[in-house]
């Protein structure tokens, strides 16, 4: 009955349900009752503009939101039967770098510059697997190896800053993948390299993928990233989940007028005609968030039904949608034919 | 597939560009040089053809620079020259030596509060600011006459009174290194306080605290002087550039090479640690390269 690559075991591997964080000083919820759901070895992406808060969920994941400011206001995360946010911070570090680990945007500053980037591995091997220092290194030699980084044996021993980003990126890959985690959380892993070297370590990371039967979330706010990696797509809107589902279901038939927006505003290749649509408007700050429908202000189809907050509901094929109006009965609309703020007006 | 377009890098390590643009700086080498050259002599001073410093003639009591005594001699007789090598020994060892103990107590005490935040830091930090608001000078002349008048004593004093800048060099250091990507990659790979601080904190701030050390080398030795010169450091008979100076004062007239030399040997060596010092603060900054 589903469609997609890696359905339904019993028990997935991450469970996260009705997360919400919220920051000392500001009213408004910055996740905001975010569920999610991961088998082994399936990846999704959550994908929304700066500020809808998927690096906030990402970091909360891993226990890496500084607290206070932050503070999680409700919300489970079941991740190989225990709930990562209901456990001592050393059991937590145990997990860290071991069963679920991450990788950040940043391959230039992600990385010791005053240690090798061989030693940097070894550390994180040595710190989860009771192995020597010979060891470990030889594990670091192997995954400079598998991240396909050329002449591992000398980077081994060469400092960070003696690599160009796309080897960085690797090396922070391998790192992550040092301890065969099942998780790996990629947050923008690819936003900071130039485009060529995006697509390997994409392609690297699918293969590893692959090899070693990993779930991946991964963060970005390219589409085009989503539709080369995903299996299940989410797309955040400041701090809500809009609209979930296979990835396929997602981009042919989106639903939200966020998501319809977003896609419309993607620009393709060949003769360029005319200009790129726009989303009108802005994200509400996080100190004015609306009551209901967050998007409602810059939406075309807003009406007066839009005051209260639109549940997520399943239109089929784990297609899910929090939006009044879904499921739209028409294609996608012309968006840059209706100015928000007529829409919006009730 | 994945075919690699990186381009290798010459190896090259970062020490090697300090040093390359240390040596590319004529004021950092002259430092280099002014500070090798008394650490020479003072390590060499028991080899050295020279009569020992506290050795007396009376039959040459306060004779001018000449073949016998180059640099001449002073109220009982001894050789300025050798009390000069010796008291560079002294000078040196208590430069040193404080900066140690400064630095000892200092960097945990300033990476503790800058790690930890909170009341640590608040209580760190307070008392930091207590030892400050007393002038530097002042405060090691009230330790080391509280501790009792020697050379370790003084070094002691000097330490204590040098610490509470480190303290504070360490603990901003510390705090802007925390918000560097890598450390929070080290929390993601499950590293705990200790592997943190010392593999990725304690590494970064060095370089910082490198230069601040060498350039309070030189107010140390200033700081050791003075005690000695007020009878708080080195005791005599044993030679100390500043003891020197306290004895010469009273013969400025008759013999005013005994306070000359000293007095040249302390500018000088306070000057080459400054220009080490400053050399070195050049050298590591990372922005220009």
């Amino acid at each position: 009955m589903v469609s997609g690559a890696h359905m339904t075991e019993s028990t997935p591997l991450l469970q996260v349900t009705d997360l919400s964080i919220r920051f000392a000083g500001v009213p408004g919820n910055l996740v905001d009752g975010v569920s999610l759901t991961l088998n082994a070895g399936e990846t999704l992406c959550v994908v929304g503009e700066s500020g809808c808060g998927k690096s906030l969920t990402a970091l909360a994941l891993m226990g890496l939101l500084p607290m206070p400011p932050a503070r999680r206001m409700s919300g489970q995360a079941i991740f190989e039967g225990q709930d990562l946010f209901d456990m001592p911070l050393e059991a937590l570090k145990d997990i860290r770098g071991n069963r679920m680990a991450m990788i950040f945007q940043e391959p230039m500053t992600s990385l010791n510059p005053a240690i090798k980037v061989g030693e940097q591995i070894a550390e994180a091997v040595r710190r989860h697997k009771g192995v020597n220092r010979e060891q470990a290194r030889a594990r670091a030699l192997e995954m400079l190896r598998r991240v396909r980084i050329p002449a591992p044996e000398k980077r081994l021993d060469e400092y960070p800053h003696q690599m160009s980003g796309g080897m960085r990126q690797r090396a922070m890959i391998a790192m992550a993948l040092a301890n065969d985690p099942a998780l790996l959380i990629a947050d923008e892993p690819t936003t900071a390299l130039d485009v060529t070297v995006q697509a390997q370590v994409l392609d690297l990371m699918r293969t590893l993928q692959r090899e070693t039967n990993a779930a991946l979330i991964m963060i970005t706010h390219d589409l085009g990233v989503v539709a080369e990696m995903a299996d299940t797509v989410v797309v955040m809107y400041a701090g809500r989940i809009v609209e979930a589902g296979p990835v396929r279901k997602v981009f042919e038939d989106p639903q939200h007028p966020y998501t319809i927006g977003l896609m419309s505003s993607m620009p393709d290749l060949g003769p360029r005609g005319g200009r790129l649509v726009t989303i009108p408007g802005v994200v509400p700050p996080a100190d004015a968030m609306p009551e209901g429908c967050r998007f409602a202000a810059r939406c075309p189809f807003a009406g007066a039904d839009c005051a209260a907050a639109p549940p997520l509901r399943d239109l089929g094929d784990r297609h899910r949608v929090a939006c009044w109006r879904a499921p739209l009965e028409f294609g996608a609309p012309d968006l840059a034919a209706h100015p928000a703020a007529q829409g919006a007006a009730s | 597939m994945t075919a690699l377009t990186d381009t290798t890098h010459p190896p090259r390590k970062p020490r090697s560009r300090v040093w390359r643009k240390l040596r590319a700086n004529p004021s950092a080498l002259l430092g280099a040089v002014l500070v090798g050259f008394f650490t020479l002599i003072a390590v060499l001073a028991p080899v050295l053809p020279l009569p020992g410093p506290m050795e007396t003639d009376w039959m040459a009591v306060r004779k001018a620079p000449s073949g016998a005594h180059l640099l001449g001699t002073d109220e009982i007789g001894r050789d300025v020259l050798a009390r000069m090598v010796w008291g560079a020994q002294a000078s040196l060892l208590a430069g040193v030596v404080s900066v140690a103990i400064a630095l000892a107590i200092g960097i945990p005490l300033g990476v503790a509060a800058g790690y930890a935040r909170g009341w640590t830091d608040a209580v760190i930090s307070r008392g930091t600011e207590a030892l400050l608001a007393a002038p530097f000078l002042i405060l090691a002349i009230a330790l080391a006459a509280f501790l009792g008048p020697s050379l370790s004593n003084a070094m002691i004093a000097i330490g204590l009174s040098a610490m509470p800048v480190f303290v504070r060099l360490a603990r901003g250091q510390t705090m802007s290194v925390m918000t560097e990507d890598y450390v929070e990659s080290a929390r993601a790979v499950g590293l705990g306080h200790m592997a943190i601080i010392w593999r990725y904190i304690l590494p970064n701030i060095f370089p910082p605290l490198l230069v601040q050390a060498t350039l309070t080398v030189a107010t140390a030795i200033i700081a050791e002087a003075s005690l000695s010169f007020l009878g708080l450091g080195q005791q005599p008979p044993a030679p100390s550039w500043g003891s020197m100076l306290n004895v010469a004062k009273n013969f400025l007239e008759q013999a005013p090479w005994m306070a000359l030399w000293p007095g040249i040997a302390i500018f000088l060596v306070v000057l080459g640690f400054n220009l080490l010092g400053d050399g070195l603060r050049d050298a590591l900054d990372p922005r220009d390269s």
